[in-house]
């Protein structure tokens, strides 16, 4: 038996290696050389880095354009937890179970914008909405309205561009969604049928439960990924403008680190960026994970 | 089982020699005596952009010279793109040996990579020594000097912003092309034209630079920089950006939107006139449905029109000199009048030697072309784009944040007063 359970421990040891060596090559070392850079003022290429101590870091929280950085930051997660994760739930809980025909219709119309590059859509929906001479402007005006020039405005242009990531990413979310809603079990949705409780009670108590998972993931995804998807957007269409107003984190770190090459700025902003993500994963996983282990 | 296996080893090694002999044999067939030297040149033109013409060129010199094998590599997203690159293969220890670099690269580059000045490498391979004095003035020439007035490298590609304008709309509203060689003039057009017809006068290009916007500046007689620190807050360049703005904010009969949408807009005839680089000029042509044509840049009234260069210079990034031998050679090439047309008509550049320019090539390219004749007059007193000796790209990000708050309706003076102080703060 012990020896059995040696053997085992050999085994997984060796079985992980090579994706602990990946995952340590490609993920972990570059965070360590990111905390380590984030202490100096460096242009990429210079010989001699200069150390700075915690001036990169301080800067992050006095720097009005950081402070704006960040707050953009959460105004994009607000707004594409609605779009990419609330609508989408929504949607898929009323095609599983209000509408019951063209379901499998529903999923590859909605999946279809996924397999587009998001450039391809950043310059489609630039020429769209270009609000004096696209084709929704041109409708508008017909119809005697005008459409803002939404790119001089940050509120606008961090709404047309979640919307940009959101035409990519819904479909994803959405099949997702609804392949977990099909995994709950059939036999417990007839016996509410029976006992003719009322649809949303079974959805409220029943469905979200045991879709909880997947709605996790889901959720995860659309923080971790959206903040990342908006960047091809940003970059297409505003470059950040006007002044930061469209920017966020990711974005602006990559604007430090390669466009302006001040890597210990950049990489102090990764690294405090980073810390947000983990703090979220944690809240997310002490009470959403949390709350599944209750149920089971 | 044992002999089994050296056997298969043996067979294996054998089989390897004989493919390496082979290689060999493939490779050393007619170079025997010489050695072929083997340069990559790296460049910025997408397939859409002159790339064709590059490799166009590169076939032919490969063709032509024996010894020397030139491999073309796009870099994608610009000067930028190909700096990011450029820093990798340094890292790596495999640098290019010809690269293309943007004005507003020069300082940084001639700061952090070792290169080989067009000056050394004439003096090192030329028998003659006057190939750059006798093909370069010496305005083109100094585009490249970095601050301390070292030739960095040798101009390539040149362009000047130019006037466009959409001639149905003007011929429309009686407004004469004439009355747009001044800033005043095109405004009061502007304002014609929005009260007429509800559209925009004129766009000014609003990409992630202020090319057009210093140029804006300098023709009302004001200056980016005055003995290496920053002086764009100067009253006249104050005057100039106020009236800009006040065509944005107060009037709204300027655009203010980033440049893919503004470019749009006026071929869609939604903008009367646009303000942009003449290498916009064959897209314009292909894709305005209306009369379009161009001039010279404006100036404000009482003084003269000045526009910065843009475009990009060659530098050899070569390190052992048989390498910058051939580099060398083929920057030669590349200079030849006709090469330099072939490249001028594939990108819309200007070509930029004295006598390319006045080649029959490329004047019969001209009279086919109107709308790039502006620009080439121009180059003539054109003026190198500023770039700050330290911390340029940061200098220019901060007139780009200076542009974005006072197109968005912020004070002048103060907004231009403080960006210039941050530039100078940061040059110490």
């Amino acid at each position: 038996m012990n020896n059995r359970n040696k053997k085992n421990k050999v085994l997984t040891i060796a079985y992980l290696f090579p994706t602990a060596l990946i995952l340590l090559v490609f993920i972990i070392a570059p965070i360590i050389y990111t905390f380590y850079l984030s202490f100096f003022n460096w242009n990429l290429i210079a010989p001699t880095k200069d150390f700075v101590g915690l001036e990169n870091y301080l800067s992050i929280f006095t720097d009005p354009v950081n402070r704006k950085i960040i707050l953009n930051t959460v105004f994009y997660i607000l707004l594409l937890l609605v779009l990419n994760f609330l609508v989408p739930y929504f949607i898929s809980i009323i095609v599983k179970f209000f509408i019951s025909k063209m379901q499998t219709a529903y999923k590859i119309i909605f999946f279809i914008p996924s397999l587009f590059s998001l450039v391809v859509g950043a310059m489609l929906f630039s020429w769209i909405m270009n609000p004096v001479s696209g084709p929704v402007a041109f409708f508008m005006r017909n119809l005697g309205l005008t459409l803002p020039n939404w790119t001089n405005s940050g509120a606008m242009a961090v709404v047309v561009i979640c919307l940009i990531t959101n035409w990519k990413v819904f479909g994803y979310n959405f099949v997702l969604l609804l392949t977990g809603l099909g995994s709950v079990p059939q036999n417990i949705i007839d016996a509410t049928k029976m006992d003719s409780i009322p649809k949303w009670r079974m959805i409220w108590d029943i469905v979200f439960p045991l879709n909880k998972s997947i709605a996790f993931y889901v959720l995860i995804l659309t923080i971790v990924q959206g903040l990342q998807y908006v960047f091809t957007p940003i970059s297409v269409i505003t470059q950040g403008g006007p002044y930061y107003g469209s920017s966020n984190a990711l974005y602006h770190t990559y604007l430090n680190a390669f466009v302006l090459y001040k890597t210990g700025n950049a990489s102090a902003l990764a690294i405090v960026t980073f810390v947000i993500f983990l703090v979220l994963l944690y809240l997310e996983i002490k009470f959403v994970e949390g709350r599944t282990s209750r149920y089971e | 089982m044992k002999f089994l296996t050296l056997f298969k080893r043996a067979v294996g090694v054998v089989v390897l020699m004989m493919v390496a002999v082979l290689f060999a044999g493939c490779s050393s067939g007619k170079a025997a005596s010489k050695k072929v030297v083997h340069i990559s040149y790296w460049h910025v033109n997408a397939q859409t952009q002159g790339g064709a013409s590059v490799d166009a060129l590169v076939k032919k010199f490969n063709k032509t010279h024996k010894y020397i094998k030139v491999t073309a590599k796009y870099n994608p997203n610009m000067y930028q793109g190909l700096m990011q690159n450029l820093q990798s293969a340094q890292a790596s220890g495999k640098v290019p040996d010809v690269v293309q670099v943007g004005w507003a690269y020069m300082n940084y580059f001639a700061d952090n990579f070792k290169y080989l000045t067009p000056t050394d490498a004439q003096s090192k391979f030329d028998g003659s020594k006057t190939f750059i004095s006798k093909n370069f003035t010496t305005r083109t020439l100094s585009f490249a000097k970095d601050s301390k007035g070292k030739l960095v490298g040798l101009p390539y590609s040149l362009s000047t912003p130019v006037l466009y304008y959409n001639k149905t709309m003007l011929d429309k509203y009686g407004i004469k092309a004439s009355s747009l060689s001044t800033w005043e003039g095109v405004s009061a057009a502007a304002k014609k034209i929005k009260e007429a017809s509800g559209n925009y006068g004129l766009y000014i290009q609003e990409p992630a630079d202020t090319w057009a916007q210093q140029a804006l500046q300098l023709s009302n007689g004001a200056k980016i920089k005055e003995n290496g620190k920053a002086a764009f807050a100067s009253a006249a360049g104050v005057k100039a950006y106020q009236f800009y703005q006040d065509m944005v904010v107060k009037d709204k009969t300027a655009l203010h939107t980033p440049w893919a949408q503004g470019v749009d807009d006026f071929v869609n005839g939604k903008v009367a006139i646009a303000y942009t680089t003449v290498a916009q000029a064959s897209h314009i042509k292909q894709s305005a449905n209306f009369d379009v044509e161009a001039i010279t840049s404006p100036h404000f009234k009482g003084h003269k029109a000045t526009v910065p260069v843009g475009g990009s210079m060659l530098a050899i990034t070569a390190q052992s000199t048989e390498k910058q031998k051939a580099a060398w050679t083929f920057e030669k090439y590349l200079y030849k009048n006709s090469s330099l047309v072939t490249w001028s008509k594939g990108t819309g550049y200007l070509p930029p030697t004295q006598s390319a320019l006045s080649s029959k090539e490329f004047k019969s390219y001209l009279s086919e072309n109107p709308m790039l004749k502006p620009a080439a007059s121009q180059i003539k007193t054109a003026v190198a784009w500023t770039s700050f000796p330290k911390n340029g790209l940061q200098a220019e990000q901060a007139m780009i944040d200076a542009r974005d708050k006072i197109l968005s309706g912020s004070n002048v003076q103060e907004t231009l007063k403080s960006t210039q102080e941050k530039i100078n703060e940061q040059q110490k």
